[in-house]
């Protein structure tokens, strides 16, 4: 608790103000400090635009590295080819996994869906330590 | 946007470095007979599949948009290749 707040409740104890007073003077504090504690806090992380793969890797004595940078942007975009895919070719995708043991229906993934995924990607930091092999994926 | 420039790098095992630079603009424009066909063929099969043609150009154009600031950079051993979109 502040000080000045702490002040507010002492004077609300004491009989000096109102509790309607006192709700009025902390209101005013609050609005007051919202913009400092707003300035002076961590600030909000800047939105990814890109998604990186990094990999490391050491193959017959030789050292091997990949290093994919892709647009979010494009992640996106081709979310929305999953509108595209005909009826048919999604049924026969869904009896073929079905029948691998995978029942899921693809008919029920929506773009909205796969876009919210690809938005929460900007979270995401998938690190593998191999002794011959170095894998990071990661948003920037 | 749509992208302005493709570049390829090409590092050889010998030390030879190989260049390319393709401005997209000029090789679509370049390439815009070609294109006209590949579009007839897309709303044949668009209509074949029963997929909305607009809805099928639309996407196909925002992906191309979403292309600029790709990069794939592979190396092994002393071969390198790069593709970057700008």
């Amino acid at each position: 608790m502040n000080e000045q707040r702490k002040d507010i409740l002492d004077m609300l104890a004491e009989g000096k103000i109102t509790p309607d007073e006192a709700e009025q003077l902390i209101a005013t504090l609050e609005r007051d400090q919202t913009p400092v504690a707003a300035s002076s806090g961590v600030r909000p992380k800047a939105k990814a635009k890109y998604l990186r793969l990094e990999v490391d890797i050491i193959e017959n004595g030789e050292p091997g590295r990949v290093n994919a940078r892709v647009p979010l942007q494009l992640l996106r975009a081709g979310v929305r080819l999953a509108a595209l895919v005909p009826p048919q070719a999604l049924a026969r995708a869904n009896a073929e996994l079905d029948r691998s043991g995978f029942p899921f229906d693809l008919t029920q993934l929506k773009p909205e869906q796969l876009e919210d995924l690809v938005e929460q990607l900007g979270e995401v930091t998938l690190e593998v330590d191999h002794p011959e092999a170095k894998v990071r994926v990661f948003c920037e | 946007m749509m992208p302005q420039l493709l570049t390829v790098r090409v590092k050889r095992p010998e030390g030879r470095t190989i260049r390319i630079w393709v401005p997209v603009l000029p090789v679509v424009l370049a390439g815009s007979p070609f294109l006209i066909l590949a579009a007839l063929g897309a709303v044949v099969a668009c209509r074949m599949y029963r997929i909305g043609v607009m809805q099928a150009f639309g996407t196909g154009w925002r992906l191309f948009c979403a292309l600029p600031g790709t990069r794939f950079d592979v190396q092994e051993g002393r071969t390198a290749v790069l593709v970057s979109i700008r």
